[in-house]
Parts: structure tokens; sequence; C-alpha cells
């Protein structure tokens, strides 16, 4: 098929066009994403706000959280952040900042 | 190599004792990849980079990736895919009639796991969950809710004594930022580790419930601990590393055996042939099953804020908060920052940022010393876990050909342009 001047012309603003508007190809994805966490927030937080799903709303009304911690016979009996929370539930971090300056010193570049 | 649901995994389940570090957890497939840079924009440390002409993608090295996997959700080829799966030796564990296989998930897989199963964006599916967890055969349904309360107890409490001990010699620095997302722990320690000593010493909720599970879950239960084979379900990548990491051993063994993402466990629950769209609600198990509200919301930016809120407020008033909803801390994306005035006590400066680069700009103000808040939330996931990279891709990123289509034109032209 020939292709006419004008018709040519056309095809050619047509694909301009969609160059043009696939520079924002990556903030337009971004974008609907945020739409899409959006909705889940929001059923996040209706869950939280139903009384059928969660009875209670505070961490501190939780009856099995009052039986861990129960002074008597709990399991974490000396309560949060006691003796026996730190050796279960507490922990340390490791600095891991060699390992980068190592990469950085063999010349790739990072953000931070 | 495998695919589920719109991702690619490599069958591998880490040794016990193997480095985190050296694992490679989100990798690209470098044929697959056309260069678009969707992943660069998503990428806070620059650890995804173009390694050639072509704008070819590649994550330079394990060490400098967070293992978020936003790169992996925000690609629109499909050309990121995973590196560890657990899939395989969960299946054969929960065969085996020794093994006691225990579930851990996290609050946002119920948000996320009925996408896979046709439901809407954000359908609560908790108690189908529980339920379908029941029929895969795990032995206990504990859920990672419960720590998630018990994380609020513990991280409150410590947010209390550290505001309380200021002025005092060897008091622990203000302000405190959480430690549940691992993405960011790994963050401070690699970009930040001069403000180590401000992150709270909590574990995660499931680096709390993985012990609970192996101690005060096989004493209830009357379980030899040895058997028990605890699985973390998460909406996450950098859990699986989380899970691995060596100094996790306080029950005395391994606290955390596997940790699989949603999209995993969708795959799971169709491989077995459960009908999942017909489950009946069920409940978790109780003593490390039930949870709050409180727990729920720790699956959004703003959430772990809010949940310590709603502690702190009554720990430091000595009053009730009549209305749990603390609505200003609640994020989407950015950096939120709220004045929470507490009776009896003064006002307590809080911060949450959503994404690492907003992380970075909080963390240099505090390196400054010029951080005027108390307590700072940061989560890796633009609006939390409920984006992470371990839930079910948006639809919207792959489905359009058309925009692909366009973006390779676009490549085209680029490449043109770098030649000329």
């Amino acid at each position: 098929m020939k292709m006419k001047r004008r018709s040519f012309l056309k095809a050619c603003g047509v694909m301009t066009g969609y160059a043009v508007l696939s520079m924002n190809i990556a903030t337009e994805a971004i974008a609907s994403v945020m739409s899409f966490v959006g909705l889940r927030q929001k059923s996040v937080y209706a869950a939280d706000a139903n009384s059928k799903i969660y009875k209670y709303r505070k961490s501190q009304n939780n009856p099995m959280i009052a039986k861990i911690y129960n002074k008597k016979n709990g399991f974490l009996h000396d309560g949060p952040c006691g003796h026996k929370s730190h050796e279960l539930l507490h922990t340390h971090y490791i600095d891991r900042s060699a390992k980068l300056s190592a990469l950085k010193g063999k010349g790739y570049k990072f953000n931070f | 190599m495998r695919l589920i649901e719109g991702v690619m995994y490599r069958n591998y389940a880490p040794p016990k004792g193997a480095d985190p570090d050296r694992i490679t957890f989100v990798m690209v497939d470098e044929d697959k990849c056309q260069g678009c840079g969707a992943c660069d924009e998503v990428c806070a440390t620059g650890a995804i980079q173009s390694i050639n002409d072509d704008g070819i993608h590649r994550i330079v090295d394990p060490v400098a990736c967070m293992n978020c996997g936003q790169c992996l959700t925000n690609c629109p080829y499909g050309a990121i895919s995973e590196g560890v799966s657990f899939v395989d030796e969960l299946f054969e564990k929960l065969k085996d009639p020794d093994t006691v296989v225990v579930s851990m998930p996290a609050p946002s897989v119920r948000y996320g796991l009925g996408e896979c199963f046709g439901a809407a964006t954000g359908t609560y599916v908790g108690g189908k969950m529980h339920a379908a967890l029941r029929k895969l055969g795990f032995n206990y349904i504990w859920d990672t809710e419960f720590a998630a309360d018990l994380t609020i107890m513990e991280e409150g409490t410590e947010l209390i004594h550290r505001v309380k001990e200021q002025g005092q010699k060897d008091a622990r620095p203000l302000p405190q930022f959480t430690s549940c997302c691992p993405g960011w722990i790994k963050f401070a320690e690699t970009y930040y580790p001069d403000l180590m000593p401000n992150l709270s010493s909590c574990k995660s909720p499931i680096g709390m419930l993985g012990p609970l599970c192996k101690t005060y879950g096989a004493k209830e239960t009357g379980t030899s601990p040895k058997k028990i084979y605890t699985v973390s379900i998460m909406p996450c990548i950098a859990k699986k590393y989380e899970g691995i990491r060596p100094e996790l051993t306080d029950s005395g063994f391994s606290d955390i055996d596997a940790t699989i993402n949603t999209r995993e466990l969708a795959y799971m629950i169709k491989a077995a042939g459960i009908d999942f769209n017909n489950l009946p609600d069920e409940d978790p198990d109780p003593v490390l099953g039930e949870s709050t509200g409180a727990a729920t919301i720790f699956g959004n930016s703003g959430g772990v804020m809010e949940a310590a809120l709603r502690l702190a407020y009554e720990e430091l008033s000595g009053e009730k908060l009549k209305n749990p909803e603390i609505k200003v801390v609640r994020t989407h994306e950015g950096i939120n920052t709220a004045d929470i005035k507490v009776p009896n006590f003064g006002v307590v400066k809080v911060a949450v940022a959503s994404g690492l680069k907003n992380a970075a700009k909080l963390c240099d103000e505090v390196r400054a010393g010029k951080s005027p808040y108390h307590f700072i939330e940061i989560m890796t996931c633009p609006g939390g876990c409920v984006n992470g990279g371990g839930q079910p891709l948006d639809p919207e990123i792959q489905a359009s050909l058309f925009r692909s289509t366009v973006a390779q034109i676009n490549k085209r032209f680029r490449v043109r342009k770098i030649k000329a």
C-alpha cells in the first residue's frame, strides 16, 4: 500500500504523541499503584473499625496479651521489656556499612 | 524456575546458616528487561542500575539491595523475579507426620490474598485464609497479628522508658525508630549505622512470634519444640532475608524456619485444589492467635504509630482513650508529622515516613541532631505492607500491552539518541 504524504504526516503526529505521552510512563505507573494501594488501605481501616472482625481495638485489651503478661503465672510475668522479653523478643543490630563501602570502592554508585 | 501469580520464582530454599547478605532475593531476567527504567524510578537505594547502552538493568549486588521488591511489582514486563522460595520444602513438611507445622500470617496477607481468587482489590479474607491454612495441613493456625499486639506492648513500653530516662546517664537516644519493617532495618544497618542506637531493640512481630511458638506455644500445646516448623507468611520479600538472620535463634532453634509471601500462599492453595471462595470463615487457634484492630493496621503506613499511640496515650495520661482512631498519623505517601497532646504528660511528637527516600530525609535530620520527634515510624514500601513486594501484582501495570509497546518505541528513540 502506497502512503500519501498527508497520511504519512498524520502517522508521524500520532507516533510523536505516543512517544511524548510515554515519557511519563513510570510516573503514571506509580500513580496507578497508589490508587490500588489506597483501596487496600481503606479495607484495613474498615476491618479495624468493624466489631464483627475485631472485638478489641487496642493491643492492651487483647485477652491473650493479658494472659501472657499475667503477673502471677504469665509466660512473660515480669511484664513488657522485662527479663524474659529481653531474652526472646528483643534483638541487636549489625553494622553492614563496610560491605557497602567495599562496593563503592569498586566504583559503584548508590544513592546514599 | 516456576511462575507464581505472575512472578517467576527460583526453587531455592537457603540451607540453615546461610549468609543472607550473599543471597539474591530479587533478580532481573536480562532477556525480558526492556530498559524502560520503571524499576530505577522506584528503587530508593539505586541498587538496580542500567548496565549497558541498551539500558538493561541488573541488581548490582545484594548488599546494596533492601529486598523490598518495589522494582518487581512495578516492572511492566515481568522481568524481575524472586530468588528464594520455600514452597517445595513447605509442601514436604506439611506431608511429614513428624513435623508440627505452624502458620504465622502477617496482617496484610488477608487484604491481598483474595485478589488471587478474583476478589476486588483489598477485599478482607482473614477468615477464609485461616480456613485455607487448616485445609493445607498446618497443625497450628497462629497469627502474626497476635505478635503485633505484643510488639505494641514491648515497643510502646520501650518508648515510655526512653522518654523518662532522658537527662540521665546512659539514656538511650530519642527519637526511637520502629523496627517492624525488614527493608528499613537493613537500610539503617547499611546506610545509617550510626543511628542504630535509635532503633527500637524490639524484634518485628514475626521475629517475636517465631521464638514464642517454640517456647510458649510448645509449652501450652505440649509439643516438643524440636518438631515445630514455623512458617512466616508475609506480604514481603525482605522478610525472607529477616527469616534467615543468624541471630534469630533465641528459642534455642532457628526461630523462623520458612518464609513465603502472599503470592506463594495463593499458589499453594490453588496447587492443593482448595476451593478458596467457598471456604467458611474460621478463627485462628487461641493463645497465639487472637488479635485486635491495633494489630491489623500494622499493614498500613502509619499503622504501627497509631497502634502504639493507642497504648502510649493511656499509659502516659492514666486516662482511657475514648476514640481509638488517631487519623492524623495515617499515611498514604510521603512524610507525615503530628503533635499528639497527651493529658497529664504533654506533647508527643511523631513522624511517619512511607518509602526509603522519605526515610532518608528523617534520618539526615536525626544525624544532624535537629530531629524534634520522640517516635518515628518507617515503612519501606510506599503506603505500607499492603503494598509490599510479596503482594499480588497490580493488574494495571502488566495488562496494558499498548503501554508496553509505547515504551518499546520510546526505548528505540533513546537508544538512537545515545548512539548519535
